[in-house]
């Protein structure tokens, strides 16, 4: 993407950047290229941040729906977002317009709507208490999945209602293309289904038939997690080809076979094959929202002991825990790897949203390419004739650059971490708020502030660590971190070491006075402004 | 009318020829910009004012009056709704287009706000001030969202590139740096063995190169990633002003600069040659301007001047082709 990128030591974050507060988020997005953010809220509207600018974008508030949002999908070219929420509603808004297009309501509760990766209108929901349902949106049909082979008794599941009756709680998740959907169900088996023919195609199962509570894809489909009751998150390889896996699948399915379990298992054992399995082994500690990075390479998983929030995140080819991330005391609802940096966004019980990104080191070499950074002192012998006057040029001029090569300034290199760009929504269209009509005089002398720290106020973004890049001018009461300095190999591999021994790593956790700034003394009237009028819709 | 010297035996086939000239301003131009679908022009003076023309019959369209000083930038966003202008009086003004009300005063800057450009997604405006600093503004909000300590002397020049992932800054300290947008770290301090007052900057079209122009009249095109330059581009004149630069790939592709000799330099890309010099400002020709999809050039020029001129290119049928050969 970026030519002159160092690569990173860790891609991975670090520390709490900051955090967004606009009433009680629940449940969050990032659309395809992690340039917006959506939020459902408690109150049943959804929020879209400007990631870029941390500020809110747009505003969907449907009037008939109050009830908590309990899932957010983004269609894949960013145009239309999918919302579920607690009075049983689906819906699908179209972003730019803020208008809703289609509002169905279910039979029950939907936990999770995921739209069709390349179809529009085809859903897939994973109600409250009953088989996940394929949903067709114009014509309002559902589907309902199978969970468990026709033979087979239904399968008795440990969690039952408070009267007595059984809920089969299941996951459920589209694959790359969107032709199989896989469901993981109360007894430890992943079912590969052709939801086109709504016919079961192959099962894995997962040993000691716990619940599978999450089952999630990579971005690039070619990794599948599940996690279980049994407290492990194990990662699964697909060993499908991408497109038309499904049909490669029937022609593994032998017409004459005698066992039909036995049949789909083996055609199970050629779709997924278990590549490693993640747990914490002391606390043994249940997960939530388990998902992976946006390039496969990591793996993210959200403790769900409450009055916790703790991030663990592991290497997915080496298998080892690398960073518990640690935030405040407030158990966490949601969590989303970005699709494209090393940050992360976990939402807690309280309705905020924190973003954790990596922990700024500066990079000295950057200011001065002649700069070196050391990490111990160094002895420096000098040459002989170092402080020798040399009458003619010192420097030798490097061979001169050959001017006569052709420069190419118009081609543009395709970003490879996408595959194309269809009429694809990144931004949302940002109207300044007018400023109200105050005559320009108050505006000078005022005290510069360089931190953008605001008071309370809807949907600003509030900057947890003082701004490490203010310049000249020193607002005070701004703590300034001292520039850190990027730590040399050896000295990360011995952190590294000491990190896994330990298996615990805290990352810089909120100050507490920060939330709403430190002992600011004067405020940028233009914050003020902003917030008088409210945002667009 | 302007004339069209040859130099070194290469002309363009068609060269530019004047085509017009925006009177209205009452002290010298700072900048002259098209917005992107290329029915505007947008022009910035030391009267306190900027104006908006229209492209195709040069007719003045709005005047934004409101800074308290002279204005020494100014940027459309990209849907051409909102333009910004960097003042001397220390706060950039985003302003509606179509009706010349300041919508929004950025505050700040605590000197001279020298230089200002949009993201090509319009949410972020980026400035640069004779107070050392590049500031990062949010244009929903007016919230500053990043200071970055950029240079040690003032800040000429701050653009985005196509994506609006880098920022690069010029200033008079001699450096050029390269920015991350979205976290503020220098990624790059592009640094020759002598360093000139640096009085430009810009991304090339497709983001990888940078055009840098230095007070000792040269124009360098870096390839950031290597820290080399590429090409050199002289012959004109340039040691006192800010003097911007353009590409110009509309129709083959060359390199437009003012100069301080009063003309406007075409180069051609690779070769480096001077392929016409356009007369006919009489003062200093301080900014220059590219249109999107035509072959236009819009220059502005000082205080002696006070205009703006278009230059367009006639595109010939053979057949006049061949008659004035044949005249030759």
């Amino acid at each position: 993407m970026n030519p002159i990128i160092d690569p990173l030591q860790g891609d991975f974050p670090e520390v709490i950047e900051e955090f967004l507060e606009h009433g009680i988020m629940k449940c969050i997005s990032f659309n395809r290229r992690g340039t917006l953010l959506a939020a459902g809220c408690s109150d049943g509207s959804c929020v879209v941040w400007d990631f870029e600018t941390r500020g809110i974008a747009k505003e969907l508030r449907d009037k008939d729906c109050a009830a908590a949002i309990t899932s957010v999908c983004w269609s894949r070219n960013g145009h239309n977002i999918l919302i579920s929420a607690a009075d049983k509603s689906l819906t699908l808004w179209d972003v730019v317009k803020g208008e809703k297009i289609y509002r169905i309501t279910l039979q029950q509760t939907p936990l999770q709507a995921r739209l069709h990766p390349l179809e529009s209108t085809l859903c897939l929901i994973c109600p409250f208490s009953s088989a996940p349902i394929t949903v067709d949106l114009r014509t309002e049909t559902t589907t309902t999945l199978p969970i468990s082979l026709s033979e087979k008794p239904a399968p008795t599941s440990k969690n039952k209602f408070s009267d007595g009756s059984a809920y089969t709680p299941t996951a459920a998740c589209f694959n790359k293309y969107g032709d199989l959907v896989y469901v993981g169900n109360s007894v430890g088996e992943i079912l590969i289904i052709d939801h086109k023919k709504n016919q079961v195609c192959g099962i894995v199962t997962i040993s000691g038939g716990a619940v599978i509570k999450n089952i999630v894809f990579s971005r690039d489909g070619q990794f599948l997690l599940t996690n279980s009751s049994d407290r492990t998150i194990r990662i699964y390889e697909n060993l499908l080809k991408q497109q038309d896996s499904h049909k490669l699948i029937l022609d593994e399915i032998l017409p004459n076979s005698e066992n039909e379990v036995e049949m789909l298992k083996g055609a199970g054992t050629n779709c997924l094959s278990l590549f490693r399995e993640f747990q914490d082994s002391i606390t043994k500690v249940h997960w939530k929202a388990p998902c992976f990075s946006g390039d496969g390479e990591w793996v993210v998983g959200g403790s769900a002991s409450k009055g916790e929030h703790k991030i663990y995140i592991w290497d997915r080819r080496a298998g080892n825990l690398v960073k518990i991330l640690e935030g405040p005391k407030e158990a966490l609802m949601d969590l989303v790897w970005h699709p494209v940096h090393p940050i992360v966004v976990s939402v807690s019980l309280t309705g905020l949203v924190y973003i954790w990104a990596k922990d700024y080191t500066e990079n000295w070499s950057a200011f001065a390419p002649d700069f070196k950074e050391l990490e111990e002192n160094e002895e420096y012998v000098e040459r002989e004739d170092e402080f020798d006057l040399m009458p003619e040029t010192e420097k030798v001029k490097e061979s001169e650059t050959n001017e006569e090569d052709e420069v190419d300034i118009t081609t543009v290199e395709k970003d490879s971490a996408f595959s194309d760009s269809e009429e694809e929504l990144c931004f949302l269209p940002a109207d300044p708020c007018p400023d109200p009509d105050v005559s320009g005089d108050k505006h000078t002398g005022r005290r510069d502030n360089s931190s953008p720290l605001s008071e309370d106020h809807n949907g600003y973004s509030n900057q947890v660590e003082g701004p490490e890049n203010s310049g000249g001018e020193d607002t005070g009461g701004v703590t300034h971190l001292k520039r850190r300095r990027k730590p040399s190999e050896k000295v990360l591999e011995q952190q590294q070491a000491q990190k896994v021994q330990k298996s615990k790593a805290s990352g810089k956790s909120l100050k507490p006075k920060s939330k709403f700034g430190n002992e600011q003394e004067e405020e940028n009237d233009m914050n003020h402004f902003g917030d008088e009028n409210g945002f667009d819709d | 009318m302007a004339s069209s010297e040859a130099l070194d035996n290469t002309t363009i086939p068609q060269p530019y020829k004047l085509k017009q000239t925006l009177t209205g301003h009452k002290r010298s131009i700072s900048s002259v910009k098209f917005s992107d679908d290329g029915l505007l022009i947008a022009t910035s003076s030391a009267d306190k004012t900027a104006r908006t023309w229209s492209t195709s019959d040069g007719s003045f369209l709005q005047e934004f009056s409101g800074h308290d000083q002279g204005i020494s930038d100014l940027a459309f966003s990209s849907d051409a709704r909102y333009l910004a202008t960097a003042s001397d009086d220390k706060t950039v003004r985003i302003w509606d287009v179509s009706t010349g009300v300041t919508v929004k005063t950025l505050t700040g800057h605590t000197n001279y706000v020298f230089c200002v450009n949009y993201n090509p997604q319009s949410n972020m405006i980026v400035s640069g001030s004779f107070d050392e600093t590049v500031r990062v503004w949010d244009v929903k909000s007016g919230k500053c969202l990043k200071v970055l300590p950029a240079h040690s002397d003032p800040v000429t020049a701050v653009n985005f590139n196509r994506d609006g992932t880098l920022i690069v800054s010029s200033s008079y300290d001699g450096l050029c740096r390269i920015w991350d947008a979205s976290t503020g770290h220098c990624m790059k301090t592009l640094i020759d063995d002598e360093n000139p007052p640096v009085s430009f900057v810009k991304f090339s079209p497709n983001g990888k190169f940078i055009l840098v122009g230095t007070l000792d009249s040269t124009l360098r095109l870096w390839n950031f990633s290597t820290g080399k330059f590429l090409k050199t581009y002289t012959g004109h004149s340039n040691s006192k002003y800010c003097i911007s630069s353009a590409f110009s790939i509309t129709n083959g592709k060359y390199i437009v600069s003012g100069s301080e000799d009063n003309c406007v330099y075409l180069w051609e890309l690779q070769t480096r040659k001077i392929v016409q010099k356009l007369e006919g400002h009489t003062d200093a020709v301080i900014a220059v301007a590219c249109h999107p999809t035509e072959n236009m050039i819009a220059s502005g020029a000082l205080e002696n001047d006070k205009t703006v001129k278009i230059w367009t290119q006639e595109v010939q049928k053979p057949e006049d082709r061949t008659d004035e050969m044949a005249k030759q």
